[in-house]
């Protein structure tokens, strides 16, 4: 009886050890499969009981987005600054996906990427949980709350603005309006925000292209300082520039005669412009120009998608009949305030574009710092020389075309207006900029959909200059030469009601040097009038019109491209 | 018998002890009234002390792998429902149950001391445990699609649970009456020597009926217990292996009826064969059992880590997916050798015992032991089909708690008998220690 009885033991103890296979076949070698199998929620449910990373503005302490515990052991994501950064810091939801940083920097975050201090490094081997890394951003948080209000308070009251600084490359403010509260998207709110009209969860500031009319003509002002034209080279303009069946004018048909290149630039005359790019510059060196400054360029280490800017047709297909449109950024020109913040920010560093950054550090949830990404160049747009004529040439455009509402008192501004003619109604307001002149610690862009509205004398209204000013001085913390501008936008239709146009002497007795200008406009308000005329655009077979770009749609990611 | 296992006691109570601060000061659950935990020590303490003293020569090793396999499965209960709202408590009712099943298994060390007394009622107990089974047929309520279950004031309990020990005993004496005659036997049918009716009568009998009701309940894993213990018993008493090939194909033929018979057989073996064509339908359990072991890893995510409480009955049937996956490859190893250690013991108290009787029983027990385990953990796993019954000793549930004390007291029975021989046989000088 007892040989049968270990042999029964026998067969049991090879039951145990075969069953010890079967766990082990489960648990190492069937392992991966089983883990990324589609119907294993244990995975997203772990990422639902781990906490993720803290992000943090600029300042280290405004914390934009935190897990909080929401019963039983899961968290839910609290984004205290709502509206403020939701474009920038985005939404992180199991349902409806996520976006922003939160997708952007995930990695980090979520404490998902590879262990990368010994305590993590020991969890990981202990099972214990992976708290996700925190994040700090570059935004400035009072700019950003600024930059919103601002847009928000604006005529049209859609529009976006970027602030960078020039010289390190931080994303100092990146706001849109109308913006989307995060904490409600997450909680079931997604379907409702995302069918609302005016499409607040489009980031204007990165993920929509306009025309960007005039601001492009600095552009094209530098690339034609690089093909020798001289900031006091005359030109000719008697309001029209002809090119085979187009024919082009100045805001409102005006003419002003005899003109220097840098008066041009100040007063933007579009016949000029469009003189100096189809004579002196060409398509091949003005589409360089552009390409230098990032125009079709995606900016992939940018933690935010960053719709690149267009030209429209390939240069050597470019007729008379673009180039000269294009020269002052009409045409299929598009960019958004990412891209012509970062011109001007190059225009201020010397002709250097700084690797934009919107994150100034990665610590672990203990405080080690893991990563800190130093300012590098991104590119190289300018010679330094060709930068400074062009940086005088802008600060000109502030102080001689009197453009008040961006004056800082003691401090030299260089900017560029634009007033965008685009197929949606009403001109788009443009305004480019960068103070202190001689030191710049910041560049903004800021864009009002449909804001230059064009009033009964014809005059647009220009909320973009006014914005700008305002964050500028905020920054700068210094006050405007004129009694302070704190009307920020201007009642729609009034007419150029923004106390920067206003040219009465009593209202600027700040203004250090106010010389009347050789050929100065009669109207003063001509400065910011430089589009072209929407009668004066004649379509022409195989050149479609502008109105048929579809500027609000998100546009599609292109193929990898670099700015130079 | 190994007498004296105050280490492997004091390693178990550590264990449990480990794993309950484990929960309380790392994953902040809240504690479970300490009182509790002073009751589960002092008890099992308290039974090791007793049998020591009541039976000095039973191998009291048997008590330590008790008390580890309470312990973990206490922890994982209590990790698994501490918060799950209405099942806050199982943890502290499981505990209660522990201490009903150590009562139990004193009295079983108390009336049946001289076990053999057991086979004098064979046939009484093969009534009575028939009787039980049947008996859930009209009194039973049904659970999870099987009706095995009664309700006998308060208290619900699985009779078969206690069946299956009384017809092991009824097994037990009666094959060792009538081994001799069932191997002696000259008649073949096809080349296969089959014993006489006459003696071989009453054993298929039984078998008969106690499978054809459990069969009838729907209880798929009593069935297969109630069919291979018996089996293996009647290998062991008679050495003849034709009865474990003619016991298979048997069992293959009736496997086939039950399979075209009923469609929950059908249901269980398409589930075993292919759980992928039906994730969250009948192959959710099962598929959440994978996930959540194979989450474990070699190291298991760490106790009170894991998403184990996705599976459902995760703290009955599926208890060991939970250890797999929150120890890892190694908890859930070790775990399985503290059941071989077991079964180990109890194959070793029934080569020392002396009659065929007693070696009979003792097998018996542990084989049912040792089969309800591979059962269970070979279907969370998925190496077989899926059964419900429970891990013994670790899954939550009364009935089974108390029978596997039972069980094991009668075991300690059988191995004090054993011991005190083997100790009255040796040397005057041998006073303890290993009489293999």
């Amino acid at each position: 009886m007892n040989t049968q009885l270990r042999r029964t033991f026998y067969l049991f103890a090879a039951g145990f050890v075969a069953l010890v296979g079967v766990m082990a076949y489960w648990q190492v070698y069937a392992r991966e499969d089983l883990t990324n199998h589609p119907s294993n929620g244990l995975q997203s449910q772990r990422s639902q009981e781990t906490p993720r990373g803290l992000i943090f503005a600029g300042d280290g302490e405004t914390v934009l987005a935190r897990s909080e515990r929401a019963g039983g052991n899961e968290y839910e994501r609290i984004y205290p600054e709502g509206e403020v950064f939701a474009n920038v810091v985005g939404y992180w939801s199991n349902r409806f996906g996520a976006s922003g940083i939160e997708i952007g920097q995930n990695n980090n975050l979520s404490g998902t990427g590879e262990p990368e201090t010994l305590d993590e490094l020991l969890n990981q081997f202990s099972g214990g949980p992976e708290t996700g890394n925190n994040v700090t951003l570059t935004v400035d948080p009072e700019l950003q709350r600024e930059a919103y209000n601002q847009l928000a308070q604006s005529n049209t009251g859609r529009g976006a603005v970027a602030a960078f600084d020039p010289q390190t490359g931080e994303t100092l403010a990146l706001a849109t309006y109308p913006s989307y509260d995060p904490n409600v998207v997450i909680d079931e709110g997604f379907e409702e925000i995302s069918n609302e009209p005016n499409n607040p969860l489009l980031n204007r500031a990165t993920q929509v292209t306009y025309p960007p009319g005039s601001t492009f003509k600095v552009i094209t002002a530098a690339a034609a300082l690089e093909a020798g034209v001289r900031p006091t080279d005359r030109f000719n303009d008697d309001g029209t520039y002809e090119t085979p069946g187009y024919s082009f004018g100045n805001y409102r048909g005006k003419a002003y005669g005899n003109v220097t290149f840098a008066e041009a630039l100040v007063f933007s005359i579009n016949t000029v412009f469009a003189q100096i790019a189809v004579d002196r510059v060409g398509p091949e060196k003005l589409a360089a120009m552009a390409r230098e400054f990032g125009f079709g360029y995606e900016y992939e280490d940018y933690p935010l998608y960053v719709a690149p800017s267009d030209l429209g047709l390939p240069p050597e297909e470019w007729a008379e009949g673009n180039t000269a449109p294009i020269s002052f950024g009409q045409d299929r020109v598009v960019s958004n305030v990412f891209e012509m913040g970062l011109v001007a920010s190059a225009i201020a560093n010397d002709g250097d574009m700084m690797q934009p950054r919107l994150v100034r550090e990665v610590r672990s949830s203990d405080g080690i710092i893991l990563d800190r990404p130093t300012p590098r160049p991104l590119n190289e747009a300018l010679p330094e020389g060709t930068a400074r004529t062009l940086n005088e040439m802008m600060q000109g455009v502030v102080e001689e075309g009197e453009l008040v509402a961006a004056q800082i008192q003691g401090t030299k501004v260089a900017g560029k207006t634009g007033t965008a003619e685009n197929p949606q109604g009403e001109p788009h307001s443009w305004f480019i900029s960068f103070a202190p002149a001689d030191d710049p610690e910041i560049a903004v862009a800021v864009v009002v959909e449909n804001g230059g509205v064009i009033g009964e004398d014809g005059a647009a209204e220009t909320p973009a200059l006014t914005i700008a000013g305002n964050l500028m001085r905020a920054y700068l913390d210094r006050p405007a030469p004129a009694p302070p501008s704190t009307q920020p936008n201007l009642p729609a239709g009034v007419p150029g009601g923004g106390p920067g146009e206003v040219l009465d002497p009593a209202q600027r007795p700040a203004q250090p040097s106010a010389p009347d200008q050789p050929g100065a406009p009669v109207d003063p308000f001509a400065p910011f009038r430089n589009a072209a005329p929407q009668q004066q655009q004649q379509s022409q077979p195989g050149q479609p019109p502008a109105s048929q770009q579809q500027p609000l749609q998100p546009v599609p990611r292109p193929q990898d491209e670099g700015p130079g | 018998m190994t007498q004296r296992a105050t280490i492997p006691m004091a390693i178990a109570l550590l264990i449990t002890t480990l794993g309950f601060a484990t929960l309380i000061f790392v994953q902040e659950a809240k504690s479970p009234p300490l009182i509790y935990g002073a009751y589960y020590a002092g008890t099992m303490v308290a039974l090791y002390l007793g049998v020591r003293l009541w039976l000095p020569h039973a191998d009291a090793l048997l008590l330590a792998v008790v008390t580890l396999l309470t312990g973990v499965g206490l922890v994982m209960i209590y990790r698994l429902t501490y918060d799950v709202s209405g099942r806050e408590n199982l943890a502290t009712t499981q505990a209660g149950w522990i201490l009903v099943g150590t009562a139990a298994l004193v009295l079983t060390a108390l009336l049946f001391k001289n076990y053999h007394r057991l086979f004098n009622y064979k046939y009484l107990l093969a009534a009575v445990a028939v009787g039980l089974i049947a008996s859930t047929i009209f009194f039973g309520y049904e659970v999870n699609g099987a009706q095995l279950w009664l309700k006998v004031g308060p208290v619900n309990f699985q009779p078969s649970e206690f069946a299956r020990i009384a017809l092991i005993i009824f097994f037990a004496g009666y094959l060792a009456d009538t081994r001799d005659l069932l191997a002696a036997t000259s008649r073949t049918i096809l080349g296969v020597q089959v014993p006489a009716l006459k003696y071989f009568g009453p054993v298929a009998f039984v078998w008969a009926a106690s499978l054809g009701l459990l069969v009838f309940e729907k209880d798929l894993g009593s069935s297969l217990l109630f069919f291979a213990v018996p089996l293996l018993m009647l290998y062991v008493a008679t050495g003849r292996i034709a009865y474990v090939i003619l016991g298979a194909l048997l069992f293959a033929a009736g496997s086939l009826t039950t399979y075209y018979l009923f469609d929950h057989v059908q249901v269980r073996v398409q589930t075993w064969l292919d759980p992928w064509s039906d994730p969250n339908g009948t192959g959710y359990q099962v598929l959440q059992s994978l996930f959540s072991i194979a989450d474990g890893g070699i190291t298991g995510t760490g106790l009170g880590e894991g998403f184990s409480q996705a599976i459902p009955e995760v703290q009955t049937d599926f208890i060991f997916s939970a250890v797999a996956s929150e120890l890892g490859l190694l908890g859930s190893t070790a775990l399985l050798l503290a059941f071989l250690v077991f079964v180990y013991r109890g194959i070793k108290i029934s080569l020392l015992a002396a009659d065929d009787a007693s070696k009979l029983l003792a097998f018996g027990l542990t084989s049912m032991f040792a089969i309800q385990t591979l059962i269970i953990v070979g279907g969370v796993t998925k190496a077989i089909p899926l059964t419900g019954i429970t891990l013994p000793f670790v899954s939550y549930g009364g009935s089974s708690v108390v029978g596997n004390f039972i069980l094991t007291g009668l075991l300690l029975v059988v191995s004090e008998n054993a011991g005190r021989r083997a100790a009255e046989e040796a040397t005057p000088e041998f006073v303890e220690g290993e009489a293999a």
